[in-house]
C-alpha cells in the first residue's frame, strides 16, 4: 500500500457499524467505542479528527486569480498538488525547490541545458504538417482542419521523457548528488534515466515491478547495458505504483546522496512544476514554429495523458491564451464502463497519491484501482495535479479512447504518414476521429507525437493480426 | 535557365539535354575514350575500348597503368592530387559522363534493355537536382519529416576515455544520424528517391534490404507519398532482424522473402523491376549498382557531409581532421566523405567488417580482401573466389554484409585518398557496450565498427585533433542480438 495515499473520508457516506469489514466488525458496542475514531462510523459521531475539507471546497469563481498561481507557494494548483510526504522528505523537497528556483534564473545552467538538448537530445523537434492525415479528415466539401505533429518521437531515446530526465540529472549534479533513483513501468522512463546517468557518469538504480520486468526483459537489458542497476519490486501487484512506493522509500533512506528522478508531473511539490518546466520547451518551440509556419497560434492542442508530462509540456505555454483549446486524451482501456481503464480525469475521484492531491482511480474504501491500458505509459491510476486543476476550472477538456481505437490510430498514422507512433500517442491520434468533424475549415490542430512506436510493434501486430 | 556559378558547374539549359556549353563538350570528348588523369589527355584519340566479358578480363586484372602506378609513389603526390582533382571535376560534370566511371571502377554493366532506362533515370535525376521546387520540397521533407539537421555532438566522456596518461588526446564528435526518422541515414536517400519516383510518375517502388533499415526507410517514405511499396529481404536476414520486418509490414509495405541474404534479395528485386519497367522504380539504398545509382545515392546522402562542414565551422571554426565511417556498401561513408574529398588535410577512414577474422573466410572486408570484378552492374572490388564466384559475406552488423562495395570508394582506395581498415565482430560489440555506458547512446552494430576503430586510431592522433565519427544509425534493433550474444548477461 503506497505510503502516502489516504482516502477522502466523509461522514455522509458513513456506513452502519455492522457493515464494517472484518476484523473491525464489532462484537459489542463497547468494542465499537474502543476503536480509533475514524473506524467508528456511527452516524452520531462528529467528524473524525483526520478529515480533509479541501476536497470539498468549491473552486473560486474568479478565474484570473486562480490561473496566475500555477502553482502557489505551497505547491498547490487551486486545491490540488501540495506536499503530502513524511517529515523526513520535507527538507529534501525544500532543498530541491530552492535549487530549481535559483537554477531557473541561472544563465549558465540554462545555456548548458540548451546545449545538451540541442546536441544530445536533438532539439528542436520539427512541427510537421501531416498532409495525408489532413487529407484523410477533409470533408466532402473540401473543408477540414490542418493537422500538425510535434515530433517528440525524434528525440534521443524516442520519447519526450528525455527532456525532463536531462534537466533533473543536470540539477542533481549541481546539487552534488552522485546517485539517481527512478521508478519505471514499461521501462521507457527507466531507459531515459539510465541514459542520462550514463551521459553524466552518475550511479543509477531503477525500481521496476517484478511483473513488469518479466514483460519487458529487453528494456531491462537495455537499462543494464547503460550501466544502471535494475531492482525488482515484489510487493503489492508488482507493477508501477509499487515500484514508485519502493523508490520513495529508498529516497527517504538515502536523501543526502540521492536524487529521485520522477518521470511525470505527479508527486509532491516541487516535482509537478519542475517536470512541467523541463518539458515546457515543447510548447515554446511550438509557438515559435507556428508563427513561422502560418503566422499565428495553434487553434487546438491535443496530447495523450497518463501522468500528464507531455501534455503539460505542450499546453503550458498556451494556458493563458484563451483562444487555444487544450485537449487531453486518456486511456479508456476496455471501455469506461468496463472498470478496466486508466481514465483518471473521467472516472476518478479526488484523493492523495504519491504525495499530491489529485484525481485518482480509487474504490469506495479509498484503495487504488489497478488501471489497465494497452499502452504501459498511460497505465497510471493518478494524474498530475495541474491537469486536475485545469479540468476543474474548465480550461482544458479531457476525453478518453479505448485500446481498439488507439490500435486503429496506430495503424492509420503508420500507413498515412510513415510515422509509427507510440501506443500512448496513438490515443491522441485516435481522438482526431471525433474532433476533426467538429472543427471549422483551416483550423490548426497541433498534436503532440510524444513518442515513437518501435517498442509497440509486437503488441500492435498481435492485436491487429497483420 | 543555366545556373552556372563557376566553370566547374555546368548545368542543363531548360529541359533540353542535348545542349552543352563549350568547356563541357571539350571534356566530353576526353572522358569517353580516356581513363582518368592528365597524362592521358594525349590519348584522347585512342578508340573507345570494346565491351569485355565480366569474367577474367584484362580490364579487371590491369593494374593502373605504369605511369599512374608511378604517380602513386610518395614523390609523385602532385600527380595523385591532379588525378583526384580531375576525378572531382569529372564527377561534377557527370552530366556529360554517361559511363559513370570513377577511374576504372563503376560503369554500366547491364543488359541492353536497361541502358535506355538508366539514361532516362540519369536525365530525370539531373533535372530534379536543378529544379528549385523539387529542392525546396526535399529540404522541407528533410527538415520536418526526417528531422534534419542531425546534431554534431561532442562526446565528452568518450573523449576522456581516449585521453592518454598526460591527459592529451583527440576530440571525438559524433554525427548523430541515429536521431533521424526511422533511426538511420538510409532515410535521406529513400525520401529523396521516392520523391523523384513520384515526380517521374511511377506508382510502385521496389527495394531490397539487408538489415532492414533501408526497407523501413523506403516503406515510411512510400507511406508518406502514397506509393505502393514492395520490399525484398533475404530469409537469413528476416530471421535476424525480425523487428524491422514488423515495422515494414506495419507501414503498409509488402515484404517478399527471398532465399539467401541481401545480395540475393537485390538480384530478385532487380528482376522484379525489370519485369515492370514502366510503372516501377527500383529504389537503391546503397551506393552500388550501374550508373547512375551510385551517384544518385551519394548525392542524396551528401547532406551529411555538408551539414558536418557547416557545424564544424560553427563549433570550432575549422574543418574536421579525421572522418571515420563504417563501410558496408558505402552509402553513409560517401555521404560523409564526399564533401571533403577535395580537402587533402582531412583524413578519410572507412571501417569494414572483419567478421570472425580476416583470415577466417567469414567476413565482409571487401576492400581489404577483395579483387576487382563486376557485380550488380558495376565494376568494383568484391569478395570472389578463384572462379569468380561471389563469396557469402558475414558480419554481426547485418548492414555491412555485402560482398561488393561502392565503385567510388574503390577509386578512393586505389588513389590513396581514403584509408580502409577492418574490425571484428567482438571489437564491434565492445564498442557498442562502450558507447552505451559512456554516452548513453545505443549505436547500430554497423556504426559500432566505426567506433571500434577509434581504439587503434586515437593513440596515434595528436592532442586536440578533431575526429568526427558518423554514428550512422541507432542500435535499438540490435539489443536483441547483443542480448543473445551475451546470453542475457551484461
Amino acid at each position: 500500500m503506497a505510503a502516502f495515499s489516504t482516502a477522502s473520508v466523509t461522514p455522509e457516506t458513513a456506513a452502519t457499524p455492522l457493515s464494517l469489514p472484518k476484523p473491525y466488525r464489532p462484537s459489542s458496542a463497547a468494542f465499537l467505542r474502543s476503536l480509533p475514531r475514524k473506524f467508528n462510523r456511527s452516524p452520531k459521531t462528529t467528524s473524525p479528527s483526520v478529515f480533509c475539507t479541501l476536497t470539498k471546497q468549491p473552486m473560486t469563481s474568479t478565474e484570473e486569480e486562480v490561473i496566475l498561481q500555477r502553482p502557489d507557494s505551497f505547491g498547490r494548483f487551486g486545491k490540488f498538488g501540495g506536499k503530502y510526504v513524511p517529515e523526513t522528505l520535507m527538507y529534501a523537497l525544500s532543498e530541491l525547490e530552492d535549487a530549481f528556483k535559483s537554477l531557473s534564473a541561472d544563465n549558465e545552467f540554462q545555456n548548458e541545458l540548451d546545449g545538451i538538448l540541442r546536441d544530445y537530445v536533438g532539439r528542436e523537434t520539427p512541427l510537421y504538417f501531416a498532409e495525408r492525415l489532413t487529407e484523410h479528415y477533409r470533408r466532402p466539401s473540401g473543408e477540414g482542419p490542418h493537422i500538425y505533429l510535434k515530433r517528440e518521437d525524434l528525440n534521443h531515446t524516442g520519447a519526450h521523457k528525455i527532456n525532463n530526465a536531462i534537466g533533473q540529472a543536470l540539477l542533481a549534479k549541481r546539487l552534488g548528488k552522485k546517485r539517481i533513483i527512478a521508478e519505471t513501468g514499461a521501462g521507457q522512463h527507466g531507459v531515459a534515466t539510465a541514459t542520462v546517468c550514463a551521459r553524466f557518469g552518475l550511479e543509477c538504480v531503477i525500481y521496476m515491478g517484478a511483473q513488469d520486468m518479466e514483460r519487458q526483459a529487453l528494456n531491462v537489458f537495455r537499462m543494464r547495458l547503460l550501466g544502471a542497476e535494475v531492482r525488482p519490486v515484489h510487493s503489492g501487484t508488482a507493477t508501477l505504483k509499487d515500484a514508485t512506493s519502493e523508490a520513495i522509500r529508498d529516497w527517504v533512506t538515502n536523501v543526502e546522496s540521492t536524487h529521485y528522478i520522477l518521470g511525470s508531473v505527479a508527486g509532491p511539490h516541487p516535482y509537478p512544476v519542475m517536470v512541467r518546466e523541463f518539458h515546457a520547451v515543447i510548447g515554446k518551440e511550438t509557438r515559435k514554429q507556428a508563427l513561422e509556419k502560418w503566422g499565428g497560434k495553434p487553434d487546438v492542442l491535443v496530447a495523450c495523458v497518463g501522468g500528464g508530462s507531455n501534455a503539460m509540456g505542450l499546453f503550458d505555454d498556451f494556458v493563458d491564451d484563451k483562444d487555444v483549446r487544450l485537449i487531453g486524451v486518456e486511456a479508456a482501456g476496455f471501455g469506461i464502463e468496463s472498470g478496466k481503464h486508466a481514465a483518471t480525469l473521467t472516472k476518478g475521484e479526488v484523493g492523495v497519491l504519491h504525495g499530491a492531491m489529485s484525481y485518482l482511480l480509487q474504490d469506495e474504501d479509498g484503495q487504488i484501482i489497478e488501471p489497465h491500458s494497452i499502452s504501459a505509459g498511460l497505465d497510471y491510476p493518478g494524474v498530475g495535479p495541474e491537469h486536475s486543476f485545469l479540468k476543474d476550472i474548465g480550461r482544458a477538456e479531457y476525453f478518453s479512447v479505448t485500446d481498439e481505437e488507439a490500435l486503429e490510430a496506430f495503424k492509420r498514422l503508420s500507413r498515412l504518414e510513415g510515422i509509427i507512433p507510440a501506443l500512448e500517442t496513438s490515443h491522441a491520434v485516435a481522438y482526431l476521429e471525433k474532433l476533426c468533424p467538429t472543427l471549422p475549415d483551416g483550423a490548426k490542430v497541433v498534436l503532440n507525437c510524444s513518442g515513437r512506436g518501435d517498442k509497440d510493434v509486437q503488441t500492435a501486430i498481435k492485436h491487429l493480426k497483420l | 535557365m543555366i545556373m552556372a556559378s563557376s566553370p566547374r558547374n555546368v548545368f542543363l539549359q531548360g529541359g533540353n539535354t542535348t545542349e552543352f556549353s563549350e568547356p563541357v563538350l571539350k571534356l566530353r570528348r576526353l572522358s569517353f575514350s580516356a581513363p582518368l588523369g592528365s597524362p592521358y589527355i594525349k590519348a584522347a584519340d585512342r578508340p573507345r575500348p570494346r565491351p569485355r566479358p565480366h569474367i577474367s578480363c584484362s580490364a579487371v586484372t590491369d593494374k593502373m597503368p605504369a605511369t599512374v602506378g608511378g604517380a602513386l609513389d610518395s614523390n609523385s603526390l602532385t600527380a595523385r592530387r591532379l588525378m583526384t582533382q580531375t576525378f572531382i571535376d569529372q564527377a561534377e560534370l557527370m552530366t556529360v559522363s554517361s559511363t559513370g566511371k570513377f577511374g576504372r571502377f563503376g560503369g554500366k554493366f547491364v543488359p541492353e534493355a536497361l541502358i535506355s532506362c538508366l539514361s532516362k533515370l540519369e536525365a530525370e535525376f539531373i533535372l530534379a537536382l536543378h529544379d528549385e521546387n523539387f529542392q525546396e520540397e526535399l529540404a522541407t521533407a528533410l527538415r520536418d519529416y526526417v528531422g534534419r539537421e542531425s546534431p554534431l555532438y561532442f562526446a565528452k566522456r568518450l573523449t576522456d576515455y581516449y585521453k592518454n596518461s598526460e591527459g592529451k588526446g583527440p576530440e571525438i564528435y559524433l554525427k548523430r544520424e541515429d536521431l533521424v526518422h526511422t533511426g538511420a541515414h538510409k532515410i535521406n536517400n529513400a525520401i529523396a528517391q521516392a520523391m523523384l519516383a513520384k515526380r517521374i510518375g511511377r506508382k510502385r517502388i521496389v527495394a531490397a534490404t539487408g538489415a532492414g533499415q533501408h526497407g523501413v526507410a523506403t516503406a515510411a517514405a512510400c507511406a508518406k507519398l502514397s506509393l505502393e511499396c514492395t520490399i525484398f529481404m533475404g530469409s537469413a536476414d528476416v530471421g535476424r532482424q525480425g523487428a524491422n520486418v514488423l515495422l515494414i509490414k506495419n507501414l503498409g509495405a509488402q515484404v517478399k522473402v527471398v532465399d539467401g541474404s541481401f545480395k540475393d534479395a537485390t538480384s530478385e528485386a532487380i528482376r522484379d523491376w525489370v519485369g515492370d519497367l514502366e510503372t516501377s522504380y527500383f529504389l537503391s539504398g546503397t551506393a552500388v549498382g550501374p550508373h547512375p545509382c551510385p551517384t544518385i545515392v551519394r548525392e542524396f546522402q551528401s547532406v551529411i557531409g555538408k551539414e558536418t562542414r557547416k557545424q564544424a565551422e560553427e563549433k570550432w571554426g575549422g574543418k574536421p581532421d579525421v572522418l571515420v565511417a563504417c563501410v558496408g556498401s558505402g552509402s553513409n561513408a560517401l555521404g560523409m566523405f564526399h564533401e571533403f574529398i577535395r580537402d587533402e588535410d582531412v583524413r578519410l577512414i572507412g571501417v569494414e567488417a572483419a567478421g570472425i577474422g580476416l583470415d577466417s573466410g567469414a567476413h565482409s572486408a571487401t576492400l581489404a580482401r577483395g579483387d576487382v570484378g563486376v557485380y550488380h552492374g558495376s565494376m568494383s572490388y568484391l569478395l570472389q573466389d578463384e572462379e569468380g564466384q561471389i563469396i557469402g559475406p558475414h558480419s554481426i552488423g547485418v548492414g555491412l554484409e555485402y560482398p561488393g562495395v561502392s565503385p567510388e570508394l574503390s577509386f578512393l582506395k586505389d588513389t590513396g585518398r581514403a584509408e580502409f581498415y577492418a574490425v571484428t565482430d567482438d571489437e564491434a560489440l565492445d564498442a557498442y557496450r562502450r558507447l552505451c555506458q559512456l554516452e548513453g547512446i545505443f549505436p547500430a552494430l554497423e556504426a559500432s565498427h566505426a567506433l571500434a576503430y577509434l581504439e587503434k586510431l586515437c593513440p596515434g592522433l595528436e592532442d586536440g585533433a578533431k575526429v568526427v565519427v558518423n554514428c550512422s544509425g541507432r542500435g535499438d534493433k540490435d539489443a536483441a542480438t547483443v542480448y543473445k550474444h551475451n546470453e542475457g548477461r551484461v
